[in-house]
């Protein structure tokens, strides 16, 4: 067969860019078929001869316009409804309507030019700076956009026309889609002014008559009815050289307006003919425009007839309204006797919304080849498998093509047919392109003629690469590839391992399945999206994919100390991981580790045979950590054995758990194994922990009973005394509160305290019960092994089962009290015990009374709440971060872009390390476990030891040696790590003097040359490795990264950080803050360090300095005195409490702030002494008014805070000093003496933007969102955030992720009208002429491109020697004489000459 | 809207049936390499600064690229060895370094970078 030629896809037909323009009434008549003038849709006559519902000619629905009905041919090019694309028609409007579209253009305009001479009102002298800058070639969209609104805002300030000397009023809207020209009313004398009322009267008489509510705002000024038509002439009057101020290029102002108006071709509005009785349903377009049409006939028919202009007025408003609803059916303002009754969906509807064109057809499409059905667990499949039922399995096909290498297999595909499994369902034939439906062909004789290039849609089968999906698709871990396994039951089946990234459970959850199609598609899918490329997720570099519930509890239990198998045992549990397509056919069982009474192997040697079953000659696997029940002490002979090690692949002590096995884990074996080795190798010790745990387990037995929740007697009684010393406390506190013995927390009410008090009091209950469970249940209980290990469940909800439910929070405190002031009737009012406020002292074991019942219900009420709450804004904040974001890619250069080559960031993450490659809390290596791999893996045992200056001089030759693209830091790193273990060692060795150092104790810290060697490279290797790949889209990543933990967070938490009582908002309401840069922050908070730190005095005089203190908290007394010839309010100070309080004033600076902040006469304030202030007043009456707001008079203190505490950090000799304020006011914080500039700071990102600088709330922006993550117990690598800060600040100032902010950071019209504001962006982009070149995500999606990230960063080319003698040229078809008639100049000379 | 799908794919087939029919007669088409003039693309970058590393993106495309040639009967480069997936074949090759693909890097400057599959080194 002849080679067949490969070919670049995109090299057919390619979009090189989009411009968007207005097209003039010549353009659409232009492209129009025919004119539209027959309101009538259906030929009546016709019909009555039998052939129904004919389209009337010269209707819109016309057939020339193309054809919607199926057998029906369009008249203009002859398609059926399959091949024709429809045609435009045109009606012509009797009289100009405005576009409603672009009305707010058509105002701003009329607000520019000069409304006698139709110029711009810009002086020419100013018009020179303009033009410099309208002149700059590439003017970018936003630069247009500024420069439009910047003239605009000139022009409305200029009365008079520098050209002609016309006196301009301002444009306004009155009305609906009506313009006036308010003209300043010159003074003119009496006389005059009559003749000017009944000019006016006349022009504006049908307005008037309409809208009497404007007939007072008209009469006032001068005002003239700008109608279209006059505005069209304006526009027509237009200088050309005028039309680069208005940002006009390519189209006349007076295109604005409309003349004509197209009418969509047939197939975009199709009619549904109705069966069972004669009609139809026609599209609510055709509907409006048949209405236009006729409005336009009887307007036309009126003015023939010469009807008064008042008729032809009327009409022609609601000829402009009919035409605005066909565009924008939502216009809203419409007089109520016009309003329609039924609003429709006009043009801008079918673009706009959630399934509008844009967002419901472009960006997202119905596929075909996919499927969706139930889910379930199999842990007998591969982590990179999923099984498949038969029944879809028949009906998915891939088209392949015949080759050499696969004809055997398709002739037998084909023989089988469609109805046996692995078959074919068509065979296409390449030549003809016919396609054979093999259900009912002849399979034998098809299957003998198949040849190559034939392409034989056969049957998914084994191995198959598909997609599988959950929604909601949050990050790109939610759609994966899989390899297919074909079974005969009736559900996707998948291991469960994999449930994590999907966030998948199987309690009737359905997935999404498709079948790729091409070979392309396959081999990017297989390498990119495979679950095994995809093990660890990008946020922060954690394994997701790993074990979970039984597999945790399993590998706890089998790696217990005390769990033995005999050999039979052993054996059967270790084989369950043979199998035929495992390619494990032999394990080498170790030597028992007891030999006697009886050989006995552990069930931690089977846990090795599970990470390496057999010796392969690959690196084994090691580690050194802690577990979660790790005592704290011995390392590994820790009493709970706790202390996991692992060498060589052979778990030597401590049982495995979550913190080993599980997700969310850098010490997770499967991690290392996918770090050190591969993650194929990472992934197959995943299944055969799944395969041996299960098998485990079921045969052991794991379940929960009633004496798994039964609590000892033990166990009661210390439940007990825990109850009665903390109701004993609770009544103390209530106690104290009654005596007025409550201590107050500083800035907190009494109540408040005592509630805080209380509920600290009483949530320790239920924590130490949970620790006395632990105590007292037995080792094997299945709740207790389930928290244990970390599999599922914590000790707090067994201690809710076996001792005690606890308080039940709402909203972050104790139930509050309802109608009557209590929680439930069940109490006496004003009850503050723990039983009438929430507290459930009863077990579920036990069994909750009516009332805790009911206050139970209420805090699970709260929790489904919330999450119904927090899908939908967590999901609209995803959106938008994506569309911000889904453009920025990494370059070859190492920069990070967006799609219009604008600088991101220069390197990314200011190290251009892949988030996904860090071992180690955002560093790339893990020096620690390295070091012990390779002294495992490299043992060399001949090699002298090296002493601690060697060690220090080697490594550093070694680093020199270091190729340049490792960065400093990272050299200094490992430096660093290198001395400390060679001064450990060094200190270490001091103690002991010996002169066979090498033979002992050389051996303690033993690293060799050969192992330092080793292990430089490999951190320099794994330095290289994590570099970030050019072309990752990196901006989508952190996208995902940032708005799917959020989904995850409680919505409404308001934690207390910190003592003193300061509410931060927290969780999603601060993320969603945060990333809409929102200018004021519902808590804001200060802190403010202090010069003198040390300083318990100083610290509150500045407090003091800092906070609003009023007039009326530092006096004794402030008193109206009235006497017979006098009245004055008089002010008497509180020295002593301004002494106290260290308050900076004194008579002196109060008297003058009075005077400020009241605007009074100077003369009327009198001091008298130290602490006498004298105010007059006016009039005895006035006095209690000024009394008043004396006393609210600022003495000191900055307004905009509310309030500010001292607080202390570090230990008591050290500690300092600190401030925290709530409220806004940075710049002046940072002004006052005492207050130390440099290190105060404040959660108002804007705040510190305007006052520190761009710099400042990029870092900001960093350290909220991560403190607002990490109270979560979420972590997001560092890089994600400073990519998202940085595109919040790189435009100068800090844009928000919202609407906004977007139309000030993206250029692209496509991917502003996808986002939101359709027709807006739309309109604009048709006005400034914007050329859109299709480089982003969302505009090559729409536009039906390849994506300019990953994959389609570069390009692939093929050099090919080429031997022109082996070719040899052909001729065009043109150029065949042969093919050609001999050209006849005879034929008429006349066709020549037109 | 699906009938809009199919029309848009036919169009699709038309060029791609004529257009590259063109292009293998076009000498300049085979010489990019040497005759750096092409309009949008920019220059050659003599000194090569990129990655020497094949990014996982690169590979992913060129194994693509290759099995969507090997399904089209191209000459395969390897002894199969019972393998009847493209896919599996591309790998191969690709382990091999056997497959006759050069990468174009563009930098964002507009300059390119030229890497033949068997200089760049591959992890995995």
């Amino acid at each position: 067969m002849e080679k067949e030629q490969y070919r670049e896809s995109r090299q057919g037909l390619k979009i090189s860019h989009l411009c968007f323009g207005i097209p003039s009434s010549f353009q659409i008549q232009k492209q129009s078929q025919l004119q539209c003038v027959n309101k009538t849709l259906y030929d009546d006559a016709i019909s009555s001869k039998g052939s129904k519902n004919k389209a009337a000619p010269y209707s819109v629905l016309d057939t020339r316009l193309g054809t919607s009905q199926n057998g029906q041919k369009c008249e203009t090019c002859g398609d059926g409804l399959a091949e024709c694309v429809g045609h435009f028609g045109h009606i012509d409007l009797a009289l100009p309507i405005f576009h409603v579209g672009y009305f707010r253009f058509i105002m701003s305009i009329l607000q520019t030019i000069c409304k006698r001479c139709a110029r711009v009102l810009i002086a020419n002298e100013v018009r020179v700076k303009y033009l410099n800058r309208l002149r700059k070639p590439e003017l970018s969209y936003l630069e247009k956009k500024s420069l439009h609104k910047e003239i605009c805002d000139k022009c409305k300030k200029i009365k008079v026309c520098s050209f002609c000397g016309y006196l301009n009023g301002t444009v306004k809207k009155v009305g609906l889609y009506k313009v006036a020209h308010l003209v300043p009313k010159p003074t003119v004398s009496r006389k005059d002014k009559n003749a000017e009322i009944e000019e006016l009267s006349s022009d504006l008489l049908g307005f008037i008559e309409e809208n009497k509510e404007m007939e007072d705002y008209i009469r006032r000024c001068k005002a003239e009815f700008l109608d279209p038509l006059r505005v069209q002439n304006l526009f027509k009057e237009i200088p050309t050289s005028d039309y680069c101020y208005l940002l006009i290029k390519d189209f006349h102002p007076s295109d604005l307006i409309l003349n004509k108006i197209p009418v969509p071709p047939a197939c975009i509005r199709p009619s549904v003919l109705n069966e069972l009785e004669s009609g139809s349903n026609e599209d609510d377009l055709t509907i409006k425009l048949s209405e236009i049409i006729f409005v336009n006939d009887v307007i036309q028919k009126r003015r023939s007839s010469g009807a008064s202009i008042a008729m032809i007025i009327e009409d022609w408003d609601f000829l402009q309204l009919q035409i605005a609803l066909y565009i924008n059916s939502e216009t809203s303002g419409i007089p109520l006797n016009m309003r329609p009754k039924k609003l429709g969906r006009g043009l801008v509807q079918r673009l706009k919304g959630k399934h509008g064109r844009f967002r419901g057809n472009l960006s997202g499409k119905r596929v075909d080849f996919s499927s969706r059905s139930v889910i379930s667990p199999n842990p007998n499949l591969k982590i990179d498998e999923v099984g498949v039922p038969k029944h879809i399995a028949k009906i998915l096909t891939f088209p392949e093509k015949v080759t050499p290498a696969n004809i055997a297999k398709m002739k037998a595909l084909v023989t089988r047919g469609a109805d046996e499994h692995p078959g074919a369902n068509f065979v296409e034939d390449k030549k003809t392109g016919n396609k054979i439906f093999l259900k009912y062909a002849n399979r034998r004789k098809i299957a003998s003629e198949i040849k190559y290039g034939d392409v034989v849609e056969r049957h998914l089968d084994d191995g198959d690469v598909v997609m599988f999906n959950r929604q909601p698709s949050l990050h790109k871990l939610s759609i994966m590839s899989h390899k297919a396994r074909v079974h005969d039951h009736r559900t996707f089946q998948f291991n469960e391992c994999v449930c994590t990234p999907y966030n998948a459970d199987f309690d009737g959850d359905e997935m999404n399945l498709h079948l790729l199609q091409t070979e392309e598609a396959k081999a990017e899918a297989y390498i990119l999206m495979g679950i095994l490329s995809n093990i660890i997720t990008p946020r922060n570099g954690e394994p997701l994919i790993a074990a979970i519930q039984d597999f945790i509890t399993g590998g706890y239990l089998l790696t217990q100390k005390d769990s033995f198998f005999d050999r039979s045992k052993a054996c059967q549990l270790i084989s369950s991981i043979l199998g035929e397509a495992q390619g494990i056919d032999k394990i080498i069982l170790p030597r028992p580790c007891i030999l006697k009474p009886k050989a006995l192997w552990s069930g931690k040697q089977i846990f090795s045979l599970i990470l390496k079953p057999v010796e392969d000659g690959n690196p084994g696997l090691d580690l050194r950590t802690k577990s979660r029940n790790y005592s704290g002490k011995n390392e590994e002979l820790c009493a709970n054995d706790g202390f996991v090690n692992i060498r060589d692949s052979e778990l030597l002590c401590g049982t495995m758990d979550k913190a080993t096995l599980g997700s969310g884990s850098k010490t997770n074996v499967f991690y290392i194994m996918l770090r050190d080795l591969n993650a194929a190798a990472a992934g197959m010790a995943m299944w055969r922990l799944a395969r041996v745990t299960s098998y485990y387990l079921a045969n052991r037995g794991f379940s929960l009973g009633l004496e798994d929740v039964t609590p000892t007697e033990q166990l009661l009684y210390s439940k007990k005394s825990l109850l009665t010393t903390g109701y004993r406390r609770v009544n103390e506190y209530i106690s104290d509160l009654k005596d007025g013995k409550l201590e107050r927390l500083p800035g907190r009410s009494a109540e408040d305290t005592l509630e805080s008090m209380i509920l600290k009091e009483l949530s320790v209950i239920r924590d130490h019960a949970g620790k006395s469970c632990l105590k007292e249940l037995s080792v094997d209980n299945a709740a207790l092994v389930m928290a244990m290990s970390g599999s599922k469940g914590s000790l707090i909800n067994v201690s809710q089962m076996v001792a005690c439910v606890g308080q039940q929070a709402i909203r972050g405190g104790r139930v509050p009290d309802g109608f009557g002031g209590r929680s439930l009737p069940h109490f006496a009012h004003r009850d503050k015990s723990p039983l009438a406020k929430g507290f459930v002292e009863n077990s579920f074991y036990s069994g909750l009374t009516v009332t805790e019942f009911f206050f139970h219900t209420m805090a699970g009420r709260e929790g489904l709440l919330d999450t119904a709450v927090k899908t939908a804004e967590t999901g609209y904040m995803q959106r938008r971060l994506v569309k911000a974001l889904e453009d920025l890619v990494s370059h070859y250069d190492g920069s990070v872009r967006n799609s219009r080559g604008e600088v991101i960031q220069f390197i990314y993450g200011d190290d251009s390390l892949d988030p996904a490659c860090m071992e180690d809390n955002d560093k790339p290596v893990n020096f620690d476990r390295m070091m012990l791999h390779v002294a495992t893996t490299h043992p060399s045992e001949i090699d002298p030891s090296l002493d601690p200056g060697m060690l220090i001089e080697k490594s550093k030759q070694q680093i020199d040696r270091w190729s340049s693209n490792i960065s400093d830091s990272f050299k200094t790193e490992v430096r660093l790590y290198i001395e400390t273990l060679a001064n450990k060692l060094a200190k270490f060795r001091s103690n002991y003097i010996c002169d066979d150092f090498n033979n002992v104790l050389g051996q303690v810290g033993r690293i060799t040359e050969s192992q330092l060697i080793q292990f430089l490279t490999c951190c320099e290797d794994k330095y290289l490795r994590a570099k970030l790949e050019p072309g990752t889209a990196v901006g989508a990543i952190c996208a995902q990264s940032i708005g799917e933990p959020a989904t995850q967070m409680t919505l409404k938490t308001f934690h207390f950080a910190g003592v003193a009582s300061m509410n931060i908002t927290q969780g999603v309401p601060r993320i969603k803050e945060l990333i809409n840069a929102n200018k004021t922050i519902s808590t804001p908070v200060i802190r403010a360090a202090l010069l003198d730190p040390k300083n318990g005095e100083e610290a509150r005089a500045v407090k003091m300095r800092l906070e609003k203190t009023t007039l009326g908290q530092i006096c004794e007394f402030i008193e109206e005195v009235i006497l017979p010839d006098d009245c004055f309010v008089l002010i008497k100070l509180y020295m002593d409490r301004v002494k106290l309080l260290k308050l900076e004033v004194d008579v002196n600076s109060i008297s003058s702030s009075i005077l400020r902040s009241l605007k009074i006469q100077s003369h009327r304030i009198k001091i008298y002494g130290r602490n006498l202030i004298q105010v007059h007043s006016g009039s005895p009456s006035e006095l209690w008014q000024l009394r008043e707001s004396i006393c609210n008079v600022v003495v000191k203190g900055i307004p905009s805070l509310k309030r500010a505490a001292i607080r202390m950090e570090g230990e008591a000799e050290k500690s300092k000093h600190y401030l925290m304020i709530e409220g806004e006011g940075l710049r002046d914080v940072m002004a006052t003496y005492g207050v130390d500039p440099n290190h105060s700071y404040s959660n108002n990102v804007m705040e510190i933007a305007s006052c520190l600088g761009i710099e400042a709330a990029r870092a900001s922006i960093i350290k909220e969102i991560k403190v607002t993550m990490e109270n979560h117990g979420i972590s997001i690598d560092s890089r994600h955030l400073k990519l998202l800060a940085d595109t919040m600040t790189y435009r100068g100032e800090v844009l928000g992720i919202t609407r906004f902010g977007l139309a000030k950071m993206k250029e692209s019209a496509l991917m502003l009208a996808s986002f939101e504001k359709t027709a807006d962006h739309l309109f604009d982009a048709a006005y400034f002429c914007q050329k859109d070149p299709i480089l982003g995500v969302s505009e090559s999606i729409i536009s039906g491109m390849p994506i300019r990230i990953g994959t389609g960063f570069f390009d692939l080319i093929r050099k090919q020697e080429f031997n022109k003698s082996q070719y040899f040229d052909r001729k065009l078809i043109f150029e065949d004489e042969e093919l050609h008639e001999p050209f006849n100049f005879e034929v008429d000379p006349r066709y020549f000459q037109e | 809207m699906a009938d809009d799908y199919e029309d848009r794919e036919e169009i699709f087939d038309d060029f791609d049936e004529e257009a590259p029919a063109e292009d293998a007669m076009d000498e300049n088409n085979f010489d990019i390499l040497d005759a750096p003039t092409g309009t949008e693309t920019g220059r050659q970058n003599i000194n090569r600064v990129t990655t020497p590393y094949l990014t996982k993106y690169e590979r992913a495309r060129v194994i693509g690229t290759r099995a969507l040639q090997i399904a089209m009967c191209a000459p395969i480069m390897v002894e199969l060895d019972g393998e009847t997936d493209p896919l599996d074949i591309a790998l191969k090759e690709l382990k091999a370094r056997k497959i006759p693909i050069i990468i174009r890097r563009y930098l964002p400057d507009g300059s390119y970078e030229d890497w033949g599959i068997n200089e760049l080194i591959m992890t995995e």
